[in-house]
């Protein structure tokens, strides 16, 4: 009696069905997922259990960093190029259309507005590698030095729909921060939003 | 699925016509699976999935100054924002009155403090003041901004003056150069 042949099986497993899931996790983090964008210092912020999602679009946002440095930017590339018009104006300087479209591109910024001009000029590679220094605030919020006050009254100016969010470092100090709420406070802003990490509240709480 | 037996083609019949040998229509999809999986990488590590959330916080308009009632001493729990993660608060007395100052990190200990003096005041009138010192960190005031949220004491004030008083007291009892 001839020995029973075992069959083998073939060692190409079908690729098809990995295939599929694969292509539909790709256009599901396509469809969901929008790009991170390119901040001008990494900011980490601390969590809180509240819910309200940071508004899409008409949002103003201020940073700042762990060493303290305020950094500012505006949502919408059009605003921008509106807001650093009303600026050079406000300061009598003069951008050119090349240095606005760079301007238009950056999310948020922490640079005195005599650097910028010289920083807008600068090719993408030295950019990335320049240590911004923050925008210049005050302890009043008003005082002559405060270039914050600036671009928040001229970025409201050119759009007022613009809702404020403050994005504050984990590490920053109180003082820091209390600088720019004065600034807040010193146009009248008295309602903003603090944009925070999202965790988990307490078991068995519920909001009202 | 994508696959279909097309038998052994191409076989010698007897007498039969010789037939084109037929390509398996199976096709290896491996490299596609290789590729789709880098893209899912990409895109995984390039964006970012989930919003933020964001809290309000509302502060008193500077320029108007309302004339309130006073309010009790007895009925407030002051907390000052201490360095090193740790706050510092008094209860029921004023600064000036030789309060006890008691300590606690925050998170659970912060919470139960709350809760406790909330309790003994009761609903309503308990009043807290929350006094950042320039020693605290912004995740401090973020945190016990939180803290009232869920402990959901609607009636608290930021306040980031410290009278002569307090700042004597937390001198004299926590050693914080506030």
């Amino acid at each position: 009696m001839p020995a029973v042949k075992i069959k083998r099986a073939s060692s190409s497993v079908d690729m098809t069905a990995m295939c599929d899931v694969a292509f539909l996790l790709l256009t599901f983090f396509i469809l969901t997922a929008n790009f991170r964008s390119q901040d001008a210092a990494a900011i980490e912020t601390p969590s809180s259990i509240s819910g309200i999602k940071v508004p899409d679009s008409d949002i103003m946002t201020i940073g700042l960093g762990r060493d303290g440095k305020v950094y500012f930017g505006i949502d919408n590339a059009q605003n921008r190029i509106a807001m650093l018009d009303n600026i050079a104006a406000a300061k009598g300087l003069t951008f050119s259309n090349n240095e606005k479209k760079e301007f238009s591109l950056m999310s948020n910024f922490g640079l005195p507005i005599n650097q910028l001009k010289s920083y807008l000029n600068m090719p993408k590679e030295q950019q990335a590698k320049v240590k911004q220094p923050g925008i210049p605030t005050d302890t009043t919020g008003a005082g002559p030095t405060n270039e914050l006050k600036e671009w928040v009254y001229n970025a409201r100016k050119a759009n007022n729909n613009l809702r404020i969010a403050l994005k504050g470092d984990n590490l920053a100090k109180f003082p820091e921060f209390k600088n720019v709420l004065a600034t807040l406070q010193a146009q009248n802003i008295n309602k903003f939003n603090l944009i925070t990490g999202t965790e988990a509240p307490p078991a068995g709480w519920k909001p009202d | 699925m994508a696959e279909i037996n097309t038998g052994g083609g191409g076989g010698k019949h007897d007498g039969g016509k010789v037939r084109s040998k037929k390509a398996s229509t199976r096709v290896d999809m491996t490299p596609m699976v290789d590729l789709g999986f880098l893209l899912i990488t990409f895109f995984i590590l390039a964006t970012t999935l989930s919003k933020p959330s964001s809290m309000t916080l509302n502060v008193p308009d500077k320029t108007k100054t309302e004339e309130t009632e006073p309010i009790k001493a007895s009925n407030v729990m002051t907390i000052f924002l201490g360095k090193d993660n740790k706050a510092h608060y008094i209860f029921g007395k004023a600064a000036n009155e030789d309060p006890e100052v008691k300590t606690v990190g925050y998170g659970y200990e912060f919470r139960q403090a709350l809760m406790e003096n909330a309790k003994k005041v009761g609903g309503e009138k308990f009043v807290v003041v929350i006094k950042p010192t320039k020693e605290s960190t912004y995740k401090n005031m973020v945190d016990v901004l939180d803290e009232m949220a869920i402990t959901k004491l609607k009636r608290y004030a930021l306040v980031d003056v410290l009278t002569p008083d307090e700042k004597k007291l937390l001198k004299e009892k926590v050693k914080l150069d506030a």
